[in-house]
């Protein structure tokens, strides 16, 4: 159960990064025929990221205990003390960043030139925050690894 | 004033949107930095990080309704060049605030 919580966390993260490309993609190919799209897709990303950072954090609420015990008793310490505890962070700003998309794409972007310089910023950082978390993500788990190879 | 062709919601949850980002790093230092201060969080909801993801998530809701009532009801007013120059820096040193903490602070 605990292994399925996690890779839907990793799921619904990828979900999210995925959706927030396709809207930035879109954005930069804006017509009146993918307007909607890119609402919806903005949407979806929202959506995937309240997932992900609810699984998430039942996740390290939960059951982060152990794992954190084994990489920092192993070779890879930095795997909790810099990357879990900065992810644990930054993902909040990745939330309020995802959360604020729908809310810029629900104007008439078609009209509005300034409001499609929000959004290709907005999804831009959002895809770079996003790879970043898959990054650190890796980190901790090749740490985990990396604490169970050194038993 | 600035003239704006955004939405009062896109410039009133854009600045609470960095005002969120800034406590957020701010958050995180105070608490690390404080055993009181985690404590305290620790004791509100169970986890210190619970707490913490519920007072940024209600400072962004809050912020951002608070900033869309300014001027009358009118919202703040704020060019898009502006609002992202300020966006992008505020989500920048919020992040290098977090990262900067836990590389050299903690």
């Amino acid at each position: 159960m605990k292994e399925i919580i996690l890779m839907a966390h990793v799921l619904f993260g990828v979900a999210c990064l995925i959706a927030s490309v396709w809207v930035f993609v879109d954005t930069l190919n804006l017509s009146e025929a993918n307007q909607c799209r890119i609402r919806k897709m903005s949407r979806l990303a929202a959506a995937a990221m309240w997932l992900a950072f609810l699984v998430g954090g039942y996740w390290y609420v939960n059951f982060y205990k152990p794992d954190k015990a084994i990489i920092l008793k192993g070779p890879w310490p930095f795997a909790h003390d810099f990357f879990m505890e900065s992810k644990e962070h930054l993902v909040i700003m990745l939330l309020l960043l995802v959360t604020y998309l729908p809310i810029v794409t629900a104007g008439n972007l078609v009209a509005n030139k300034d409001a499609r310089r929000v959004v290709l910023w907005v999804a831009g950082l959002i895809v770079l925050l996003a790879l970043i978390m898959e990054g650190n993500g890796a980190v901790i788990a090749m740490g985990v690894k990396a604490g169970l190879l050194a038993r | 004033m600035e003239n704006t062709n955004l939405s009062k919601h896109t410039v009133s949850f854009g600045l609470s949107l960095v005002l969120a980002s800034v406590i957020n790093g701010l958050l995180v230092i105070a608490k690390e930095s404080s055993p009181a201060v985690q404590a305290g969080m620790q004791k509100m909801t169970g986890h210190h990080w619970i707490t913490h993801s519920i007072a940024i998530v209600v400072i962004f809701a809050v912020g951002g309704w608070l900033f869309g009532r300014a001027n009358g009801g009118q919202g703040v007013q704020m060019s898009a060049s502006r609002l992202l120059a300020i966006l992008v820096r505020g989500v920048v040193i919020s992040g290098l605030l977090i990262v900067g903490f836990y590389l050299i602070g903690d």
